[in-house]
């Protein structure tokens, strides 16, 4: 079947939906009794249930088309956590979700994040994912080391637990996997096609042509 | 002990298994004439009907197709292969928590209890091996000889095609024998260009677009069996309620329900061969029930066993008799041995720039294939023997970029909506060669129906890592001449043999019943009437996609059996 290496297998698979590191973390299998618990103990306050949908919102906004609220990302993303996800990444989802409302506190006068003004809700929302992606390097670099001349990768997996995604990084995965899988994503901001009944090569696109909903 | 009549329990054949190679010897020898059992240890699956989420959409699917944490401890091996524990099509895979096996050396044992098996689930590429394929062997010592050659096996290659349906392209190459094809998938723009430069400068070597048992254009021997044309919706591992490509519920079970010889009984878990000193063959087999455990024998005057690689391997290790003390056929200790697989996870992915007014349309379940070019025909001297294929494709990125893109908001999810840049991977398929101490072993402990639980014992062997290197840097060099960007070569050792889903190799055919467990027509030395054509008979691996060989193994080896059967040979 469609082999290859077995990340970029899944990631072909799934049209690239999730980064590698939250792909690594969603496989290693959990450890007996902590699925159990992970998936039966968690879930977010009524406040943070709100500023999860706000942010999938923000990130995915409505415009023409549907927006992260109309696909219920916000829902989804709890769900997910819930779900599929071990009980240190949630830990470390609600960890970020704290840290945004402390740094909102701090740098706009005292307001919460969704007192503040969208300017000061984008440019803070900025600056996390900055501190994501140089967490995530952090992570990428502790995790592995290349040979160079092989190409093999020397992976500590299993010498050391494997860090979780950082906040924004999977606030934002998650959002582009609730909403462009959702039936108004996969609808109206791509193109969903049913049963296609035969593959064409080439074809010249038409102006303005969205990308298929399914690969 | 059931009580029904041994009468009732009597047939010509049994089979073992409905697998693809079990399905290929319940047609074969029901089409013949004989009255045939078929015993499948897991459920029924119905063709159409059974396939619950052929046609359910992405958000149909609660997590949208991933795997949730519950999920991930009961299919603890499926999670190791990245696709097989996802939600579109768990169902059709063994829950690992129940049907347990353990690791000395770990092994990704990846499973389908069900009637059809892994062929409602397999990859579908179909190539037929090369003469060489099955001289490797004697040429460079690895392993031991095959008793037949590529000429034996060419018109069952054939007729096999001619029933399932694979589309490809003719190539007249030596290393990738053309068969009888249906037309060949189309090829994407960049595609297209990346064969033709390939082709001109790396002195004509070959990039085809994949052999793969899909309808493009279907025959009256598939449409009289209800089959129609691939809807390229890329779908296939839940079922193809079109018949669009071939699996047992698609082609050989109709066929063989056509001639009305065929019993069918599912949920028999078959765990022994019977065989009888005195008459010196084997007369049924042994099994229970999944669901209430009660035992049952079932009699006959041919078995074939096609319960997979390891689970025939397995039943032969627990038949153990006065003729056949150490198990059916195992006079050599080779039985459960030699275990093979194809090592991938490696090879390369870049970036095109250009074309970026062309896209396609259609999902194409199949993608380019590049036949072995090493220690081939002129090829230079290498520090591994035998070779490796590629398997891989060139597509547009589409929403999944805006993972690794900075930004949010308006204007990036608007980005989002549009077709995103070119790229192409291009992932190896090497081959392993035979090696006794890659095996497994039956242990103390036992399962749910107090049968014994399987441990592995196998590793990737030094020839292969070696020519993992070669795979990376030679997919990498393709690209790069092919002008594709920010290649990125890789070479992930992590997945253990097993991960390819193309074991085989645990009861070899041979030559002599001193160092192997079948002979040139895969009957068990020493049981003439069991004959044993899954994977598990495989004396070398190839580098291609195998169930093309079982099936054509298959359809062989039927026709000897029931030849043998009137010549009142068995």
């Amino acid at each position: 079947m469609n082999r290859r290496d077995a990340m970029q297998r899944v990631a072909f698979l799934m049209g690239g939906a999730l980064s590698a590191p939250t792909m690594i973390a969603m496989l290693e299998g959990c450890k007996s009794n902590t699925a159990t618990e992970a998936a039966t103990s968690f879930a977010l306050s009524t406040d943070y249930k709100t500023l999860v949908a706000e942010i999938a919102e923000i990130i995915l906004p409505k415009t023409a088309t549907p927006g992260a609220k109309d696909a219920g990302v916000g829902p989804f993303i709890e769900m997910m956590l819930k779900d599929c996800y071990s009980a240190t990444q949630q830990a470390h989802f609600a960890k970020g979700l704290d840290d945004l409302e402390g740094s909102s506190k701090k740098v706009n006068g005292g307001k919460k994040f969704l007192e503040s003004t969208p300017a000061e809700q984008t440019a803070l929302l900025k600056t996390f994912e900055a501190m994501s992606n140089e967490e995530a390097k952090k992570n990428a670099e502790a995790k592995k080391i290349v040979d160079a001349e092989t190409g093999l990768t020397k992976d500590t997996k299993g010498k050391t637990e494997a860090p979780p995604t950082p906040f924004f990084k999977l606030m934002k995965e998650l959002t582009l996997l609730g909403y462009f899988t959702s039936e108004v994503g996969a609808k109206q901001a791509l193109v969903h096609v049913d049963v296609p009944g035969s593959y064409v090569g080439c074809i010249k696109m038409t102006p303005g042509q969205k990308a298929w909903a399914l690969s | 002990m059931n009580i029904q009549g041994k009468e009732k329990m009597t047939y010509d054949a049994i089979v073992v298994g409905s697998g693809i190679s079990g399905g290929w010897a319940a047609k074969e020898l029901t089409e013949k004439g004989l009255k045939v059992l078929m015993i499948e240890r897991g459920r029924d699956i119905k063709h159409i009907e059974g396939y619950e989420n052929a046609m359910k959409n992405p958000w149909d699917f609660p997590h949208r197709g991933n795997m949730d944490s519950m999920a991930k401890e009961e299919y603890w091996a499926s999670v190791r292969t990245g696709y097989t524990g996802r939600e579109e099509h768990r169902n059709m895979f063994e829950n690992d928590k129940q049907n347990p096996y353990l690791e000395k050396r770990s092994f990704d044992w990846i499973r389908g209890y069900h009637v059809g098996g892994r062929s409602l689930m397999w990859g579908r590429q179909s190539y037929r091996w090369n003469e060489k394929d099955f001289t490797a062997n004697l040429e460079d010592g690895h392993g031991i000889d095959w008793p037949i050659r590529y000429k034996d096996l060419a018109p069952w290659y054939g007729y096999v095609e001619s029933f399932i349906g694979v589309s490809g392209s003719k190539e007249g190459l030596d290393v990738l024998p053309d068969g009888n094809f249906q037309p060949p998938m189309d090829m994407n723009c960049v595609e297209k260009e990346f064969k033709s430069t390939i082709n001109k400068k790396f002195g004509g070597r070959a990039v085809t677009i994949g052999r793969t048992a899909h309808l493009t254009a279907p025959t009256k021997i598939q449409t009289d069996l209800g089959r129609g044309s691939c809807q390229f919706r890329n779908a296939c591992m839940r079922g193809c309620p079109y018949g669009g490509y071939f699996s047992t519920q698609s082609g050989t079970l109709p066929a063989a329900n056509k001639t009305g010889n065929l019993t069918l009984t599912t949920d028999k878990i078959v765990h022994q061969v019977i065989f009888d000193d005195e008459k010196g063959k084997a007369v049924g087999v042994k099994a229970i029930d999944q669901n209430t455990k009660e035992e049952y024998e079932y009699f006959a005057k041919i078995i074939f066993l096609n319960a997979s690689s390891i689970n025939s391997s397995w039943i032969m290790m627990q038949s153990k008799s006065k003729t056949h003390p150490n198990g059916l056929g195992n006079e050599s200790d080779q039985l459960g041995r030699n275990i093979m697989d194809h090592h991938l996870s490696v090879g390369a992915s870049g970036t095109y720039e250009g074309m970026e007014d062309m896209y396609y349309s259609g999902r194409r379940a199949n993608g380019l294939y590049i036949p072995r070019f090493t220690n081939w025909g002129s090829d230079k001297k290498r520090d591994f023997v035998r070779g490796f294929g590629y398997q891989g494709g060139a597509s547009r990125a589409s929403w999944g970029r805006g993972n690794s893109m900075d930004g949010f908001g308006a204007a990036f999810k608007d980005e989002l909506s549009n077709v995103g840049p070119w790229s192409m991977g291009l992932g190896g398929f090497g081959e392993t060669v035979p090696d006794s101490n890659n095996r497994f072993i039956l242990t103390d402990k036992t399962d749910k129906w107090g049968l014994p639980v399987v441990e592995f014992d196998a590793a990737w062997g030094e020839n292969a890592l070696k020519m993992r290197v070669t795979m990376m840097n030679e997919a990498a060099e393709m690209l790069e001449a092919a002008g594709f960007k920010n290649i990125n070569p890789y070479n992930n050792p992590t997945p253990s043999p097993g991960i390819g889903i193309h074991e085989m190799g645990t009861a070899r055919m041979g030559r002599d019943k001193k160092t192997s467990v079948l002979n040139a027509n895969n009957q068990v030395w020493g049981a003439s009437n069991v004959f044993v054509t899954d994977g598990a008979a495989m004396a070398s691996a190839s580098c291609v996609n195998p169930s093309l060989t079982y099936m054509a193994l298959t359809a062989r080896a039927a026709d000897f059996a029931v030849k043998e059967l009137k010549k009142m040979n068995l």
